[in-house]
């Protein structure tokens, strides 16, 4: 039986609302508008400022938790695309650019989050409220370009990194959108979910052939994802545009099992590599948050002789990515060797590094959850102080206000959520092994799997060292000035 | 109407702002042991005689957002002289310490400190 939440009196009426997805942004925009605004006039201490408390904990914490949940909603209520208005405008000024056909796919998302993961270590965006505030203006004015000079959506699909992470990440989501009868679908002559929608006086009319008739409009899909063969959440921001657009309301917002998708979406290898860079990127973030790490950085200093920070983290972004590549490439290869399959290299990635998807969810949902819970209530002193310095009574900001959980329950919630991961990733694995009909082929990437788990909860175990420098940056003799 | 309703809310948030008042404290801060480690430790806040005090606060914060403020009274030990015990440095990593002392007449004096628990 499928369940179609528009169906759902209240939320089916509010999602088909032509305003729902302002009503989603707004909030969200006005949080920006503080948060920026804190992060430059505020204190530069990142537990004490709303830019770095909302974006660091609150957005990474409930971003995991509503994809889980729900799913990329983040993406439905973004307020960066409230430029959209500004970019169509500036539209009539601006010369047009078709995106490189190059490049439509995931590699630049690749490797410009790379640079954005290099950025957040190397900077310590974490800790610094006005490098938050720059880079939340930095998104802005990346949107309102990228979609000034290319079309609608170029922006979300081929360079937004975390877009992109949030559609990585939806692929465990229990929702999806999908068409009631695809028959429907198959009689439509305007395809409207994804060309859009002009309400002529003739009828309905494709909007993105027919740009300047008169009539209301509701803009299709911006990624250009057709409804009724939507198999996967990559690249679905979830902002309704197909269920409004469509007139024969044959669009669906259907609760799913996510298993569904990992075996039986065909994921492109670009977006098999985007999972793992992400699942291998989450390691490091959570691994650059204990004294392993940082003495293993003194170790390389002292090897290779160097003080360069960024030379140093540079080459532990290369070699931890290049070496979880590929040892994944060759635990593909023994896999595929075990099915009796001889195909090249990257059809073995793509074969089996899909069953990393999970997994890439649960490390990050373990990592953010943890952070989320320990300081989830400081949303409230840090914009109740946001508020009181622009002079509004707010009262006294309580700032032992702080833990949703309590801390002793934190590490086995974390190994809760890596298990489940690793048991989506083992469905995965054994499901593709059952369809080459060779069950012995899942072991070498289970086995693989279950030791990059076990490596990720002995560091999840560690105690933490939440520090901006990686090399040590010594004691001062003294009283401190 | 999108347009006009955010340029609207931009200039509401932006006629509000006020700067903040707090004055510099010119104080010496030190803390034992040193070099710092993870366990309750002592702070000692040296100011000039010349400010009439009547109460200083120590906080610790460390770099990361979510992480609970370590807060504690200090009590005045002798003249320009303020300390706290068992000030309780619990996780390794980037400390700040805020040193706020308020005198008689209610003025704020802020000093901050950085240092690193290895």
């Amino acid at each position: 039986m499928r369940i179609d939440l528009l169906r759902l009196p209240i939320l089916g009426r509010f999602v088909r609302w032509r305003y729902s997805r302002f009503a989603l942004q707004l909030p969200l925009f006005l949080l920006a508008v503080l948060a920026i605004y804190d992060g430059f006039a505020g204190r530069q201490l990142a537990p004490k400022n709303l830019a770095t408390v909302s974006v660091w904990l609150h957005y990474r914490g409930l971003l995991v938790l509503i994809i889980a949940v729900l799913g990329n909603l983040f993406c439905s209520a973004c307020p960066l695309m409230l430029t959209r208005s500004l970019s169509e405008r500036l539209r009539r000024f601006a010369p047009q650019f078709s995106w490189p056909l190059a490049l439509r796919n995931k590699y630049f998302v690749i490797a410009f989050t790379l640079v954005y993961l290099f950025a957040y270590e190397y900077f310590d965006l974490w800790a610094g409220p006005w490098l938050t505030a720059w880079l939340m203006i930095g998104y802005f004015g990346a949107a309102l370009v990228v979609d000034t000079l290319f079309p609608a959506g170029t922006f979300c699909k081929y360079v937004c990194p975390l877009g992109n992470f949030n559609f990585t990440l939806s692929t465990v989501s229990p929702t999806k959108i999908g068409v009631r009868d695809r028959q429907v679908c198959l009689d439509c002559e305007g395809h409207y979910c994804v060309n859009g929608r002009v309400d002529a006086a003739e009828g309905p009319l494709p909007l993105a052939f027919n740009t300047g008739a008169a009539g209301e409009r509701y803009p299709g899909c911006e990624t250009k994802l057709y409804a009724p063969q939507i198999e996967s959440n990559f690249d679905c921001t979830l902002c309704f545009n197909c269920v409004r657009a469509c007139p024969y309301d044959n669009v669906t917002w259907e609760a799913r099992t996510p298993a569904r998708e990992w075996t039986g979406a065909r994921y492109r290898l670009d977006h098999v590599f985007l999972g793992l860079l992400l699942f291998f990127a989450g390691f490091m973030n959570a691994f650059a948050m204990i004294p392993a790490y940082y003495d293993l950085a003194e170790k390389a200093a002292a090897l290779l002789r160097t003080r360069s920070e960024g030379l140093l983290l540079m080459l532990a972004f290369v070699l931890w990515v290049g070496a979880g590549l590929g040892m994944t490439w060759i635990v593909a290869r023994a896999s595929d060797r075990i099915a009796g399959l001889r195909d090249p290299a990257l059809v073995s990635v793509r074969r089996w590094g899909a069953a990393f998807l999970p997994l890439t969810f649960a490390m990050w949902a373990g990592h953010y959850a943890y952070h989320f819970l320990t300081g989830w209530a400081t949303i409230v002193p840090v914009t109740q102080q946001a508020l009181g310095n622009l002079g509004l009574a707010v009262g006294e900001p309580n700032w032992q206000l702080a833990a949703l959980v309590p801390e002793n329950l934190l590490y086995p919630l974390q190994v809760a959520i890596l298990y489940l991961g690793l048991m989506g990733s083992a469905y995965v694995v054994f499901a593709r092994a059952r369809k080459l009909g060779r069950m012995s082929a899942a072991l070498p990437m289970f086995a693989y799997l279950v030791a990059l788990v076990a490596l990720t909860l002995w560091v999840l175990a560690q105690p933490m060292e939440m520090r901006g420098t990686l090399l040590d940056p010594g004691s001062q003799p003294g009283g401190l000035r | 109407m999108r347009v006009l309703t955010l340029l609207l809310v931009l200039l509401l948030v932006v006629t509000a702002c006020k700067p903040n008042k707090d004055q510099p404290l010119d104080a010496e801060v030190s803390i034992s042991p040193w070099p710092p480690r993870v366990q309750p430790s002592r702070v000692t806040v040296h100011v000039p005689t010349s400010l009439d005090l009547v109460s200083v606060q120590v906080v610790g914060d460390m770099t990361h957002a979510g992480m609970i403020p370590v807060e504690a009274e200090a009590t005045r030990q002798e003249d320009g002289v303020w300390e706290v015990r068992g000030f309780d440095l619990n996780m390794r990593g980037d400390w700040i310490l805020t040193v706020t002392a308020k005198d008689r007449d209610g003025r704020k004096y802020v000093k901050e400190v950085r240092f690193t628990i290895r």
